[in-house]
């Protein structure tokens, strides 16, 4: 690679600035809710009023379009084709922040909350697809900020499909070029046209699976607008509801369907490809989803048997509040259909190891993700077999390829940083206040972007009793934990300014 | 492969036996002196242990020890743990000071794995002659592991041992026996020295000969059974600081000290392995220092040896106590929960991860990082300035990985038993780590008698395991280890 000297800086205003006008466009959609709900007339055109949000939702919309119309015109001339990997570095670490900034002023202009802090935490919790809110009573807040809230998820799912599948693996994170490889797709050195053609297809998809969720809870009896926002939260495995106790109030058949959506959505979005391709072999001996399923389905197996047994729920209801559960932690979606907290311990004590899986790689989910577990647990399998066959050489292998040492590796650092960080991170939280079960349940939580912890940040509690200070780190470690933790690291890294 | 050498097996463990017997004989004169009434029980255990061992010797005593390969050392490693194990809870079980079975096996895995987690709610009370016994456990179990670590293990093939002990002089056999005798002899002479000077300076400080010969087996083989009931914080500061001094010690690689004594001084102090030992002893103790000072209002002598007592502890995964840290605030005892996994140094009789596997899991990351810059360079892991062959960094990688999740998992089965969150992952990584104290109804003041018979066991089973590095018991369970 052709390494320049000097980071273009023009071409990361430029790219910025195209974003910007994107987000103030998403903005603006969520204007046909706020009028439907909530007639507009003069004397509802107010800011900082926490009933009426049509003006400060305009507003904001307008004003973003237009800081990115003109970050964008006045870089117009340059070729995004420059862009090279250390650009790529900082434009997906600046994106995130930038477009949780402006996304967090219709909260602070509708006057839903006072507190920028909180505004900014619930906006990076919804673009980071987390789920982790700051609002105590969130049916009170108007129903079009409540659609840019779901709206962010949305986005950030979207953000991330292209991130996982197309960016990260060009620049060589946490070895995401091997679980990508399939997708098919260019692959040369500079970013621009591998992420538009992958965008496309899997967008597509994305989009797909939103409108069939949408239409199947419609068919439930949910209205227009709660199906919109669930699906929106389901596919990005985010996790923002619009009522106070999430979905335990919905019919088992709308938990059922919000269920295989979740499943859908940490599914590797190249696996859907492989099926609308026809393409089932690819599918079913994929060791990733074997494993994934196979989490899945016994952790729910074991905390619906301690139901049975300990509390005597009947069968049903014991399968699908497990099964619900296990699956909104493992695709680290953060919906909730029963206080987890209330249940015997070890089976939420279960939930919260399930909170360090994630889904797979190259689906909307967060964590470790199972890929990498599967690598590790080989690993270390067969470390004992090289210790018994010294001269043997053993490479892991992974859907029948053998995998480089030099990815091994890569994995390796990536979990031993990935516990670092939650440790030190829940170091940090106990030092804010929080005692031990909050302190690591909302770092496990905020890192592997799930939504509800433990203690004070559990299932049925949020994270506005967490102080400031708190609410920034757990916004930091959402963003790194949604960028694979190297993407935001490596900025930090000496010899990346070094030219 | 070739078949198992299983008659050598039963030899050597048979004289293990006899030597353990030999031990238990030992602590008669306490149990003499202070007219207990263990003493028939101490005959009578040593009696069988003696008479076990000795028949398996006689009747294999033809087969050459210069047999023992490789697979055969696994198993005689695992093997040994848990059958002196079982001989040793005999006498607290048959005197009736240790009712359950389960707890008399537990208290003495603890004691050979150097663990020191008690179920004793009354150590006071336990006949003398038990409790040296108890003690003596601990430094059986010390001598065993230094043995272990850099005679066996590092023939054995893993945990990248063979990087740590290349130091020490000795021949190379494919055969396991003479490196063992060679290293053994030179390594325990500095284990009794450094026992016996622990020993005078805590009688200079007041301490009779009973509690400093059992202080000093805790602190050597850094196990942390004490036979008083508040552990060390009955004791005056000078004492207090002498046990700090031998933690340090005895979380120390032996082979350092084995350096010092023949006088290669500046070799000796320039590892890194050391530097970073140092400095997480240092560190966290000023952090919880300052906290003790600003949220408990401790005078700054009193914070600082409170601090660096019961981070030293922890760290070379002794276990003794002299306050309660779960009374400090709680942000004070996460960080020694943080330092539950850190563990002392490779080739010291400490526990945990140790800090040389820390030393070189970090450098790898900031070689991965490095890797994304250079793409075409290819920067081996160095410590002390030498490459790192991979496939130790392979090997420690995976045990790091393999530490995380038994700690998961482990806990996990503790939740199961009705244990709360807290204590059942304190118990664990304690348990693991080779430490003692855990977290809130397992902490410093606190023992394990409450736990479930099936926590009891699932602990010693952490216990052993943390001892041999996780491989050296996991690999018995691997089916090509069995097959020929």
């Amino acid at each position: 690679m052709a390494r320049s000297n000097k980071i273009n800086l023009n071409a990361i205003l430029k790219v910025t600035g195209l974003l910007l006008v994107i987000e103030g466009l998403f903005m603006l959609s969520s204007l046909g809710f706020s009028a439907w709900y909530e007639p507009v007339s003069f004397s509802t055109l107010v800011f900082f009023n926490s009933t009426h949000d049509f003006l400060p939702l305009l507003v904001s919309g307008t004003g973003v379009c237009l800081i990115g119309m003109i970050l964008w015109l006045l870089n117009r001339n340059l070729d995004q084709n420059s862009i090279g990997k250390r650009e790529g570095y900082i434009i997906v670490s600046l994106a995130w922040v930038i477009i949780s900034l402006f996304g967090a002023i219709p909260f602070v202009l509708s006057g839903v909350t006072t507190n920028y802090t909180d505004a900014f935490f619930e906006t990076m919790s919804g673009f980071t697809t987390t789920g982790a809110s700051i609002f105590t009573d969130i049916e009170s807040i108007p129903k079009g900020i409540m659609f840019w809230r779901s709206m962010t998820h949305w986005i950030g799912g979207m953000g991330i499909i292209v991130l996982s599948l197309a960016i990260l693996p060009i620049l060589g994170i946490g070895g995401m070029q091997l679980f990508v490889a399939e997708v098919p797709g260019i692959t040369p050195d500079k970013i621009h046209p591998r992420i538009t053609q992958t965008a496309k297809r899997l967008w597509f998809i994305y989009v797909l699976f939103t409108l069939v969720q949408t239409a199947l809870l419609m068919l439930g009896g949910l209205n227009l607008f709660d199906s919109l926002c669930h699906a929106f939260g389901t596919m990005a495995t985010g996790g923002f509801s619009t009522k106070n106790d999430s979905i335990a109030g919905f019919s088992p058949y709308l938990q059922y369907v919000i269920i295989i959506f979740m499943f859908l959505a940490g599914i590797n979005f190249s696996l859907h490809y492989f099926a609308l391709k026809g393409k089932f072999q690819k599918i079913f001996s994929n060791e990733e989803l074997r494993l994934y399923s196979l989490i899945v389905l016994v952790s729910s197996l074991v905390i619906a048997s301690a139901f049975i047994s300990i509390q005597g729920t009947p069968v049903e209801k014991a399968f699908r509040d497990s099964l619900f559960q296990v699956v909104s932690i493992v695709t680290t979606t953060g919906f909730v259909s029963s206080n987890y907290l209330l249940w015997p311990f070890f089976t939420w004590f279960l939930l919260f190891l399930l909170m360090f899986t994630g889904g797979c790689a190259g689906s909307t989910g967060g964590g470790i993700k199972i890929v990498r577990i599967t690598l590790l647990f080989k690993n270390s399998l067969l470390e004992l077999k090289r210790i018994i066959h010294p001269q043997a050489m053993l490479p892991v292998r992974l859907n029948g390829k053998s995998i480089p040492q030099e990815i091994i590796f890569n994995v390796l650092a990536f979990f031993l940083i990935y516990i670092i960080v939650f440790a030190f991170g829940s170091l940090l939280m106990s030092f804010l206040g929080l005692e031990f079960e909050s302190a690591i349940g909302s770092v496990a939580s905020c890192l592997g972007n799930i939504g509800p912890g433990l203690g004070i940040v559990g299932p049925v509690l949020n994270y506005g009793l967490i102080p400031d200070a708190g609410k920034w780190l757990l916004a930091f470690l959402m963003l790194l934990g949604r960028l694979e933790l190297f993407t935001v690291l490596i900025l930090f890294s000496p010899t990346f300014w070094r030219k | 492969m070739y078949p198992f050498r299983v008659k050598v097996l039963v030899k050597i463990i048979g004289l293990l036996l006899v030597i353990e017997g030999l031990f238990m004989l030992a602590c008669i004169p306490f149990s003499v002196y202070y007219g207990g009434t263990d003493l028939i029980p101490i005959l009578i255990s040593a009696g069988i242990t003696i008479i076990t061992g000795g028949l398996m010797w006689v009747i294999r005593r033809k087969y050459d020890a210069h047999d023992i390969g490789k697979r055969e050392g696994y198993l005689i490693v695992s093997l040994t743990w848990v059958i002196i194990s079982f001989f040793g809870s005999l006498p607290f079980y048959i005197s009736g000071a240790i009712p359950s079975f389960t707890d008399a096996y537990f208290e003495t895995m603890s004691g050979f794995s150097t663990t020191g987690a008690s179920i004793l709610r009354d150590i006071e009370i336990v006949p003398k002659g038990l409790l040296f016994w108890r003690s003596m456990t601990h430094w059986i179990g010390g001598m065993g592991i230094i043995v272990l670590s850099i005679a066996i293990l590092p023939f054995l093939g893993f945990g990248g041992m063979s990087l740590f002990w290349a130091e020490v002089p000795g021949p190379e056999k494919e055969k396991l026996h003479p490196r063992i005798a060679v290293t053994a002899r030179r390594l325990w002479g500095i284990y009794v020295v450094l026992t016996l000077a622990m020993i005078i300076l805590l009688m200079l400080g007041g301490m009779n000969l009973f509690e400093s010969l059992c202080h000093a087996f805790g602190a050597m083989s850094s196990g942390g059974f004490s036979p008083k009931n508040t552990s060390l914080g009955g004791y005056s500061p000078y004492i207090q600081y002498v046990a700090i001094f031998f933690m340090f010690l005895a979380g120390t690689n032996f082979t350092l000290h084995y350096l010092i004594l023949s006088g290669k001084v500046k070799k000796a102090l320039s590892g890194e392995e050391l530097k970073a030992y140092i400095s997480i002893l240092i560190v966290p103790s000023i952090v919880i220092a300052i906290i003790l000072v600003f949220a408990r209002n401790y005078g700054v002598e009193q914070a600082w040896r409170g601090a660096l007592f019961n981070v030293v502890s922890i760290i070379t995964c002794t276990g003794f106590a002299n306050e309660d840290y779960m009374l400090w605030p709680h942000y004070a005892w996460f960080i020694i929960f943080l330092l539950m996994f850190v563990g002392g140094m490779a080739g010291s009789t400490s526990g945990g991860i140790k800090v040389v596997r820390h030393v070189l899991l970090f450098k790898n990351v900031s070689n991965v990082i490095r890797r994304l810059w250079h793409k075409s360079a290819i920067i081996p892991v160095r410590l002390d300035n030498k490459p790192v062959n991979p496939h130790i960094l392979h090997n420690i990688l995976a045990i790091f990985f393999l530490y995380i999740i038994t700690f998961g998992i482990g806990s996990l089965l503790l939740t199961a038993t009705g244990l709360d969150v807290i204590s059942s992952m304190g118990s664990v990584v304690t348990c693991m780590g080779g430490i003692g104290p855990g977290l809130a109804t397992t902490g410093p003041v606190a023992n394990y008698a409450h736990l479930t018979d099936f926590a009891k066991w699932v602990l010693s089973f952490m216990m052993l395991l943390g001892r041999l590095e996780l491989f050296t018991l996991f690999i018995i369970f691997h089916p090509a280890f069995w097959r020929r």
